[in-house]
């Protein structure tokens, strides 16, 4: 066999194998997805529990490989039922957005468990299989990857005659198709809710097991990439599409693995999310959906939970800002001073998500994305260009505005979820761009020795300048925010979030408004980011990642969505949450978790109300 | 409705004049710049990850600090009094590290800072314990700019890669004779640094790379890569790589049915790199800092007390931490328990006994430590052994 055409088939196998993973992954989120409307985040912690219960049974208890598969399917379904009816049934009937901050709550609380059971270390993972491989041809494969493919197959046949053939399964897809008809013909959508978790955490969690006896390791941060990658294999297929998640991830195993083959697996996220967006706009509703069917239901917009938000008079806001400039003079801590200083920060990034994400109803996962480029944009101007901070700062709010703007516009054509994991994947490339882009961002080394913020000449590097640079930073763009959403700007958002099929009836250019709506967020995003890096004083790749991201989309659905004062809520809440924590020491997220569950569960529609 | 309008914009504008000034001209009243207690605990600060993702790290540090601090105080501690050590969790990211430096400048208890563990969130740090006159001792910070950027306050006793890189290049061309050599490098700073310094040094020397695979750090899967790998057909491969990522080339290198020798450097030489890779990592050489079961006393005596108190072998971060516990022990004996004292006894200290380098003394101009020792190792028997110059039969 010629050598090409030898790699090439190794290449494939290897695509094949992953490729069946992020399938399984994708199934389940495609399962609750249909019968729940929901993005379960807590799906890759799922996934993780099912490697760590495959682990305890192979290495500690010595159990045969076919039991070890029976315990992880038990005890991952056990636990997919438990999550829906902590993170979906008490909040079926609020704000869709709620459950989702439930979810990723109930997966901080599953990470740390674990972490704090199994300790942080990576554990080995012996593969009970023979090593052999067999060669056919010329090509070779391992046991491994003939088990993975034969659970893979087994378990798309199953799963078919399962919502074929069974009672259960016509109930799921029924509900899946219309919940409200299912229920008035009689069936019970919360046992089909839970039916449809148990499935999906069995299948979450069998893929875990397979992963780690495939890698031979197991450690308690696997979740986070294997959810992101089973959601991206999902909207590949076509969100709650079955087969077509099957496929995509099949095809995205396969594109990541030729990806690595060509250029280096530094490179294998970008190709992923590259190739993503690329289908997406191509094919807005993923690859296997039917032309005609519904546009998929919007995040937010109609879905926003008709609640009364507690709204502040002008003068009670005035009022709050008067304090929070005096505080300085009251309580001199500086640690308490960096903290709101970070709050304050982030508070700005959470209004520009708000913006975006609670008036335009485009949810925005790719915040981190326009932080970075506000930081690289003003450090490589004061450093290379030895502009002053003041100007350099602007000029970043701008350059991430344009940028921003620029690499969102593909996504435009999306709606609701898509937008969604496209923002997040557009997050992504900003992140692998400035890794590989060794000339102008020197790569993974960052920049170094950052001037510090100045104002007007005078060098702001003491605790209370900091804070008050970065809270007259922040009440600017909240009023430039808030002018907007006054003017006629702001409620032509808020009829795209509403019913962007009437807003375009009405003559409103969609991707006009669209446009705005990203641009004056990644403004706001970009100074903010910009100011960031300079307090820092260094930036590399890992300054803001994309936890940055949920983060502060989580402070957004916390505070309550579009509301601005709320986006400010929220971020001072998750910023001192954290902090306040810090004497549990290992504890601490698992109470950051816990916190944000009751929260969600007692104010659904965020702690001040949406708007 | 209007006036009402633009009554409120001028508001604002004037709530952020009336805060301008203030931010440039006015300081409110800073708590007093205390000194140190010269009574009870001598407290240390550590900042670094005890949750998310690097936790691991944290895991380790923890146990070495544990352990120094044991034998410190278990002989009296320092001038009678006792030395502790708070450790704050930052989950090594930025936003954290920045907190906690402020938090420890602000308490006069604490007279020396350790950590944060990656460089982002180390060197967001250092211009905070720089300006509070608090010395950081980043003992994990390889990157090259991390004692540059920070200033006279910014210490550590971390090999960088402008000593470790080119010694690995002689490692692998002169004492074991390679030729071509394939190159896997974690695509993060220090992973960067050290491939930038060792292909260079490698031409020199007269070798040849034939790949250059990077990754990042969170990859698993190296199947692809290992293809392109073995079609260059090379006669050793260069791990630049972690102790987890080092075991999983190494593995995938056999499964794929590579043979070529594998040589890393010190970063692998973790008991989790053997006991992930197996029978895979069996021959490995690697080009080593600190290696538990070398013979030299100061080494097996940590080891014994390592395995008595966790019933596990120090890995490299456990033994640096462990190490770095006794140099501070060491300057706050030389200079006094206070933070001026410790920032002006570290360049003084001549030759103070260490697990890894056997004696540190510090460049004053760099703020590292001078000729730092390497170990040559093989991966033996699950064990890493020092190598007794015969070459394993590929």
């Amino acid at each position: 066999m010629p050598h090409f055409l030898r790699t090439f088939f190794d290449q494939t196998i290897n695509g094949l194998v992953i490729g069946n993973i992020y399938a399984l992954t994708a199934v389940g989120l495609a399962l609750i997805f249909g019968v729940g409307n929901l993005i379960n985040f807590a799906h890759g912690s799922v996934y993780m529990i099912g490697a760590y219960v495959g682990w305890v049974c192979v290495t500690q208890l010595h159990m045969p490989l076919v039991a070890t598969f029976g315990v992880v399917a038990v005890i991952c379904g056990l636990l997919g039922m438990g999550i829906e009816r902590i993170g979906l049934r008490r909040l079926q009937n609020s704000a869709r957005i709620a459950p989702l901050l439930a979810t990723i709550g109930i997966s901080f609380v599953l990470d740390q468990l674990v972490q704090i059971i199994f300790s942080p270390n990576p554990q080995s993972f012996p593969n009970p299989l023979p090593t052999t491989r067999l060669q056919i041809g010329g090509v070779s494969i391992g046991m491994t990857d003939l088990l993975i493919a034969a659970i893979g197959i087994g378990i798309g046949i199953i799963l078919f005659l399962f919502l074929r053939y069974t009672k259960i399964g016509w109930a799921l897809r029924a509900t899946a198709q219309d919940r409200d008809a299912a229920q008035q013909m009689g069936v019970d959508v919360n046992r089909v809710n839970q039916a449809a978790f148990a499935l999906a955490a069995i299948l979450g969690g069998i893929a875990g097991m397979l992963i780690g006896l495939y890698f031979n390791t197991v450690y308690p941060t696997m979740s986070f990439q294997a959810g992101l990658k089973g959601f991206a294999a999902n909207l590949l297929g076509g969100l709650g599409n079955i087969p077509g998640s099957i496929i995509g991830g099949l095809v995205l195993g396969l594109v990541e693995s030729y990806g690595v083959a060509l250029f280096g697996a530094t490179y294998r996220n970008l190709f992923a999310f590259v190739i993503l967006i690329a289908v997406l706009v191509i094919r807005p509703n993923g690859l296997f959906s039917r032309k005609r069917q519904a546009p998929p239901e919007p995040l937010t917009g109609t879905f926003i939970a008709n609640n009364k938000p507690i709204t502040l008079p002008v003068w009670g806001v005035i009022a709050l800002a008067v304090i929070a400039l005096l505080l300085p003079f009251f309580v001199g801590d500086p640690y308490f001073l960096q903290i709101l200083t970070n709050a304050w920060l982030l508070g700005m990034v959470a209004l520009s998500v708000t913006l975006v994400t609670g008036t335009a109803g485009q949810t925005s996962l790719g915040q981190a994305g326009f932080l970075a480029i506000g930081a690289y944009a003003s450090a490589l101007l004061t450093l290379r260009l030895h502009w002053p901070f003041e100007l350099a700062l602007l000029a970043a709010g701008l350059i991430t505005a344009i940028l921003g703007t620029l690499l969102v516009l593909p996504a435009f054509r999306l709606r609701a979820h898509y937008v969604a994991i496209a923002t997040l994947g557009i997050g992504e490339i900003v992140n692998q761009v400035i890794l590989n882009w060794n000339g102008l961002t020197n790569g993974v080394m960052g920049l170094t020795n950052l001037p510090p913020p100045t104002f007007l000449g005078v060098v702001a590097v003491l605790p209370h300048q900091i804070y008050w640079y970065s809270l007259i930073l922040l009440l600017l763009g909240a009023l430039f925010q808030w002018q907007l959403l006054r003017s006629p700007l702001g409620r032509t958002w808020r009829a795209i979030r509403e019913d962007d099929i009437a807003a375009q009836a009405y003559g409103i250019n969609l991707n006009r408004y669209k446009a705005l709506a990203f641009a004056a967020s990644a403004f706001i995003a970009g100074i903010s980011g910009a100011f960031t890096g300079h307090m820092y004083t260094y930036i590399n790749h890992e300054t803001f990642t994309n936890t940055t991201s949920i983060l502060v989309l989580t402070m957004v659905i916390l505070g309550g969505m579009g509301n601005m004062l709320g986006a400010v809520v929220g971020a001072v809440a998750l910023t001192v949450l954290p902090e306040l924590f810090r004497g549990m020491a290992d504890y601490r997220y698992l109470f950051y978790g816990l916190a944000l569950i009751m929260m969600i569960r007692y104010r659904p529609q965020g702690l001040l109300g949406s708007i | 409705m209007k006036i009402r309008h633009f009554t409120q914009y001028k508001l604002f504008a004037l709530l952020a004049v009336i805060a301008t000034v203030l931010a440039a001209c006015i300081t409110p009243a800073q708590p007093g710049a205390q000194s140190a207690p010269t009574t009870g605990p001598i407290l240390i600060g550590v900042s670094g990850p005890l949750t998310g993702t690097m936790a691991q790290y944290g895991a380790q540090w923890k146990k070495g600090f544990d352990l120094a601090l044991e034998e410190i105080n278990g002989a009296g501690g320092i001038n009678g009094r006792k030395l502790e050590y708070t450790f704050e969790d930052s989950q090594s990211d930025p936003k954290q590290s920045v907190v906690i430096a402020q938090k420890f400048v602000a308490d006069p208890n604490i007279v020396v800072e350790l950590g944060d563990f990656s460089s982002s969130a180390s060197m967001a740090a250092s211009q905070i314990y720089q300006r509070g006159g608090l010395v950081q001792f980043g003992f994990t910070n390889s990157h090259p700019d991390f004692t540059k950027a920070g200033g006279d306050y910014t210490w550590s006793n971390s090999v960088t890669q402008l000593q470790a890189s080119p010694a690995l290049a002689d490692f692998a061309i002169t004492t074991l004779g390679l030729k071509k050599l394939a190159v896997f490098q974690i695509n993060n700073d220090w992973g960067k640094a050290t491939n930038d310094l060792f292909t260079p040094r490698v031409k020199e020397l007269g070798g040849e790379i034939v790949a250059n695979e990077s990754y990042l750090a969170d990859e698993k899967d190296f199947r692809s890569a290992l293809t392109t790998v073995s079609d260059a057909k090379p006669d050793g491969i260069i791990l630049i790589s972690y102790q987890a990522d080092g075991a999983l080339i190494a593995q995938q290198a056999q499964e794929a049915g590579i043979k070529a020798m594998l040589v890393g450097s010190a970063s692998l030489q973790s008991p989790d790199f053997t006991s992930l890779g197996g029978k895979a990592v069996e021959g490995t050489m690697i080009l080593g800092e600190f290696m538990p079961s070398d013979p030299r006393p100061e080494v097996q005596a940590l080891v014994e007390k390592f395995k008595t108190k966790y019933n596990e072998e120090p890995d490299l971060f456990a033994a640096l931490a462990y190490d770095t516990i006794n140099l501070i022990a060491a300057a706050i004996k030389e200079g006094g328990a206070t933070r001026q004292g410790i920032h002006d006894a570290l360049p003084k200290l001549k030759d103070v006994p260490s697990v890894i380098y056997g004696k540190v003394t510090f460049d004053p101009t760099t703020r590292r430590v001078q000729n730092p020792r390497f170990e040559n190792l093989i991966v033996k028997d699950g064990q890493f052994v020092p190598w007794d110059g015969t070459k394993p039969a590929q």
